[in-house]
């Protein structure tokens, strides 16, 4: 299992009374989020996170396929690579990222988050190319909102839940090895060009032996 | 028949050989990983799903019941449905990780919904696709954190193909010579190999 699609679901739920809960649990509530401000969404405290930030070793390569988040409350989610962010203005100063209206998670969730509301968002948004995370780089998920998403222990009389979804392909050892050699060569990393590098090595190898050994 | 395309589908509140019986009060804890297969609830078959030594298993969907989030009007009503996931193990790996490389409760409901409707349709396919080699144990294991087992709120389906026989050989072959799985491929080598004996005769 060289290659695995994996994916990572975040949401802001956590058992009441606490803001996070590693892993998930059981019986969550809404926890609240201010708007303007980044949520990493593996260790930033919010919601269901993980134990360390999320790194690839110097045998891990990943490709980022796919990101999205809830279309209410000016939901956006953003990529960043060690220190860099990924999406930026056109005059190259920050921005929130992908919109959960141009990326919504799910598909198909109403614009505004109501649970009767029939304006189904579809993607207006295809994250090609991909966005490489390569050997030894540090990555995070950023979400943000333009609106004050209310947790279960705000004043006022709703609590919204919000989530980002993450898509990335997981290439380990030779695999990683073949990702890197394909970057090199200026080819796209997916399985299928990783399964052609794969051939085109066993035939390179396999071709001495088929000439009978004559140069 | 040598190549199948093959579906299963799994309803908590269904009976099946090994499962529950109907209208049993199909208890489902939350937080805790359910064999689509033979976890004792709803629809079960009779032992754990396997390949034989001549069969290969290649899984291409996977599906649960979807969770949506809202902007609620009051403390409770913030989503729908029993934010369920679901997980494939082949022997004893988890297939899905979490960047901290710890095994997690597998795609979400949310991201691959079954059914599909409107406003559930979804995030997530399956590719590369899950290949399970003969010999191998495989499983999909349901976990829910929300919500009750009413009739129709804890479903999950897999699709898979089943390669046997000859086809299970080739679909190996093409795995040791780097070709994705499929019928479209086991075709093509089979037309290479066809092609290659006349060329000889």
């Amino acid at each position: 299992m060289a290659m695995r699609s994996q994916v990572y679901e975040w949401a802001n739920l956590a058992t009441v009374g606490n803001n996070s809960t590693i892993r998930r649990a059981a019986n969550c509530a809404p926890v609240g989020l201010t708007s303007g401000r980044e949520y990493d969404i593996f260790i930033g405290g919010f919601g269901n996170n993980i134990t360390k930030p999320a790194e690839t070793t110097a045998t891990q390569f990943v490709v980022i396929e796919d990101i999205s988040s809830s279309p209410q409350n000016g939901s956006a989610v953003q990529v960043r690579i060690n220190t860099t962010d990924y999406f930026q203005n056109p005059d190259v100063t920050k921005q929130d990222g992908i919109p959960g209206l141009a990326s919504p998670y799910p598909v198909g969730a109403d614009s505004a988050g109501s649970p009767t509301g029939t304006n189904y968002v579809l993607s207006s948004f295809n994250l090609y190319p991909d966005v490489y995370v390569l050997p030894g780089q540090t990555w995070g998920v950023l979400y943000s909102c333009q609106t004050d998403v209310e947790g279960s222990s705000s004043s006022g009389g709703g609590t919204t839940g919000v989530a980002c979804f993450v898509k990335y392909t997981l290439y380990d050892g030779p695999d990683a090895l073949i990702a890197n050699k394909l970057l090199e060569l200026g080819v796209t990393v997916n399985p299928n060009n990783v399964d052609w590098y794969k051939r085109t090595l066993i035939e390179q190898a396999s071709a001495p032996a088929t000439n009978g050994g004559v140069a | 028949m040598a190549m199948r395309s093959q579906v299963y589908e799994w309803d908590a509140t269904r009976s099946g050989f090994g499962g529950s019986a109907v209208g049993a009060g199909n208890t489902l804890a939350t937080a805790r990983p359910y064999s689509i297969f033979i976890g004792g609830v709803g629809n079960n078959i009779t032992k754990p799903a396997e390949t034989t030594a001549t069969q290969f298993v290649v899984i291409e969907d996977i599906g649960c019941t979807a969770t949506d989030l809202f902007v609620g009007t009051s403390v409770t009503n913030w989503f729908s449905g029993p934010r369920a996931y679901i997980q494939v193990r082949i022997n004893t790996t988890d297939y899905f990780l979490d960047p901290d490389n710890i095994g997690n409760d597998g795609i979400s409901g949310t991201a691959a919904p079954y059914p599909r409707t409107i406003s559930n349709q979804p995030s997530f396919n399956l590719y590369p696709d899950v290949y399970v080699l003969p010999g191998q144990t495989w499983d999909a294991l349901y976990t829910h954190y929300e919500g009750s087992t009413t009739a129709g709120t804890h479903q999950a389906f897999v699709k898979y193909t089943l390669y046997d026989g000859p086809d299970a050989l080739i679909a190996n072959k093409l795995l040791e010579m780097g070709i994705s799985v499929n019928p479209g491929n086991v075709d093509w080598y089979k037309r290479t190999l066809i092609s290659g004996a006349s060329a000889t005769v």
